[in-house]
């Protein structure tokens, strides 16, 4: 420790190329922990998914819609146990009331507020453990219309309960009525086990399906249908029999898990994973390069002064350390800083409205810094600037005194 | 202005140099810098070296200090044969028996005066503040206590080198050696250095060798001797 004044006081030589530095390395660890938070939400997303439940969909695109004759059709292939239509409803809380349309609707939508609503079958629930509703709150909820199984989350963000009354207005054209917004009744609250379903996502809304269909003329079809299997180690052969059944029809299907389709719905962007780590890895490199750089050019400034010290009787492996301790420290700034960027950045997208209700529409809700990430962030900063500083150090411990003292 | 304990020098001459030969390799080519060099110094001398530029000065004055080791023969100081040590034992040798002052001071920019000269006790058990205490006691010696917290540019030539001298002697070294030391100074302070180095060895009993081409620096000394082409000619 009695060293350590010595190393921070070198670090303060150069003020610009420290803070030059540290800003770098800063700037790859909030990177790094950024991405990586991303991704680890949208594997937990992922790992919330149910291994017995497939998603069959149009085979050309989620825009379109699978007709509602297929869904006896796929309760008719052996290993299905049951199927229930899953419309992604893409609606948000709009400023006015059922029966007031506004011709500037699509104007005054509220995307501040926007969050996920399904409009589903009752056998959905019967397929989807994970929501744990109160039997006589989904009775009542059967028996309404315009009832609503609203999650914990969103109704604890609302301030939502039991008979609560609410507008939502769909940006899909197809899912708009003349009258004005779809107006319903909270009769439901689910909620989940999280240590059994990790990654369940109570910031979530459903309601009938039949309310939807009704509203709009009866003219849809369904969004997708999911499917409940018997044996999800069957689940290839299910997916390819089902699909095989409207082969030859307009409207082909693909069928898939649910992993999958959830994994496919967030790579619509591209493949994320490979990206996000792409971008990561391309800048810790990157950033290893700019310490490295930064530590030769110390180092090179220096070779007097690194003689000066052996001289005065410092070991070799004593300088060495002071070196590495002087890179490791950079790290130790820059990913300091990196980590707090990350939290801040963190806490700016959850705590402002619309991009963390547009994150929650996604299913990412939940974007916070880990501890692991942070960790592994930190570990990371560490290992740059030891790794940028093992060599000038090295350098520094082979070198003679007086083939240093002769450089002056 | 002992740091820590250390062993008596042996009886006899506190630096022995016998038969040594330093040869640099440049290429293919072979250069020798000395050549067999014969050196004595009793415990409490102080010895000028002096001599044309590539003589072997510098090269006899790093082989004493331990900071190079020679091709051939024994360079034995404060009773210590220091071409048989390791490079982690020369350093700690180093720490403890010798004083190193360089031309141009060499002192840490980032670090005030007390600072510098309290470098070379981080190497010592010494706990803060008897540090701090040794190492203005050593700038008290060279006069600056009162710059104890003046970075080196904030100090004129010879005060640097004046801390540069404390720094050199805040282990209490059995020998002190300086590359010309006055070499980069105007006359006066060239003076007060001398005097100072003067003192060390007359009221401190530090073996002193030093390395000069200033025949006014050399004449402060009580031996003076010249080298030529890697011999020692007197």
């Amino acid at each position: 420790m009695k060293f350590l004044p010595f190393v921070l006081k070198h670090l303060r030589r150069n003020w610009i190329r420290t803070t030059s530095t540290v800003a770098a390395m800063a700037i790859c660890i909030f990177l790094f922990c950024t991405l990586q938070s991303v991704l680890a939400e949208i594997n937990a997303l992922l790992a919330a998914s149910n291994a017995s439940r497939l998603i069959t969909r149009h085979a050309v695109s989620l825009v379109f819609q699978v007709p509602l004759a297929y869904g006896p059709r796929i309760q008719a292939v052996p290993g299905v146990k049951s199927v229930a239509n899953t419309t992604w409803f893409g609606g948000s809380l709009p400023a006015k009331k059922e029966g007031k349309a506004d011709p500037e609707a699509e104007a005054t939508m509220d995307w501040s507020n926007f969050f996920p609503n399904m409009a589903v079958d009752e056998a959905y629930f019967a397929m989807s453990p994970e929501f744990q509703i109160p039997p006589d709150q989904f009775q009542a909820y059967l028996q309404d219309m315009q009832g609503a199984v609203v999650g914990r989350k969103l109704a604890d963000k609302f301030g939502w309960k039991i008979g609560d009354r609410f507008f939502l207005e769909s940006f899909i054209p197809a899912y708009r009525k003349r009258e004005g917004p779809f107006e319903f009744v909270v009769r439901a609250i689910a909620d989940t086990d999280a240590a059994k379903y990790p990654g369940t996502d109570t910031g979530i809304m459903f309601f009938q399906y039949k309310y939807l269909y009704e509203s709009t003329g009866r003219r849809l079809n369904a969004g997708t249908y999911t499917v409940e299997i018997d044996d999800p180690s069957r689940a290839g052969a299910i997916s390819k029999a089902i699909d095989a059944q409207f082969e030859n029809s307009d409207a082909q299907t693909h069928t898939e898990t649910e992993q999958a389709f959830r994994a496919g719905f967030i790579a619509m962007a591209g493949n994320l994973a490979l990206l996000l780590n792409g971008i990561g890895l391309a800048v810790s490199f990157t950033i290893l390069l700019v310490t490295a750089n930064t530590m030769s050019m110390a180092v090179r400034e220096r070779r007097t002064e690194i003689a000066v010290l052996k001289t005065l009787g410092f070991p070799s492996a004593h300088v060495m350390g002071l070196v590495v301790a002087e890179a490791v420290a950079l790290g130790v700034l820059g990913g300091a800083l990196g980590i707090g960027g990350s939290q801040g950045l963190m806490w700016v997208l959850s705590n402002t409205p619309g991009i963390s209700d547009m994150l929650a529409g996604i299913g990412l809700s939940g974007v916070t810094l880990k501890p692991m990430v942070a960790a592994v962030g930190f570990l990371v900063a560490i290992l740059l600037g030891f790794a940028a500083g093992f060599v000038p150090a090295l350098s520094a411990y082979r070198s003679r005194i007086t083939d240093m003292l002769r450089t002056v | 202005m002992s740091a820590e304990p250390k062993p008596a020098p042996a009886a006899g001459p506190m630096v022995d140099v016998r038969k040594v030969r330093k040869v640099y390799h440049r290429d293919a080519e072979e250069i020798t810098v000395l050549d067999g060099m014969n050196l004595q110094v009793p415990p409490g001398e102080f010895v000028a070296l002096m001599g044309p530029s590539g003589s072997g000065k510098t090269t006899l004055l790093n082989l004493i200090a331990g900071i190079d080791r020679p091709t051939s023969g024994l360079v034995t100081v404060a009773g210590t044969d220091v071409t048989q040590l390791s490079e982690s034992d020369l350093a700690r040798w180093r720490s403890r028996n010798v004083g190193f002052i360089f031309q141009f001071y060499n002192l840490i920019p980032v670090l005030t005066a007390l600072e510098n000269v309290e470098l070379p006790l981080l190497l010592t058990r010494l706990g803060k503040a008897e540090r701090r205490e040794r190492a203005l006691t050593a700038l008290r010696v060279v006069g600056l206590a009162d710059r104890s917290r003046h970075y080196p540019r904030q100090l004129s030539g010879g005060q640097e080198q004046r801390v540069a001298i404390a720094r050199a002697i805040v282990g209490d070294p059995s020998v002190l050696v300086a590359d010309e030391p006055t070499g980069d100074l105007d006359a006066k302070s060239a003076e007060e250095i001398l005097a100072l180095i003067e003192s060390l060895n007359r009221d401190f009993h530090k073996t002193i060798v030093m390395v000069t081409h200033d025949p006014r620096a050399a004449e402060r000394a009580h031996v003076q001797r010249h080298l030529d082409k890697g011999v020692l000619k007197d």
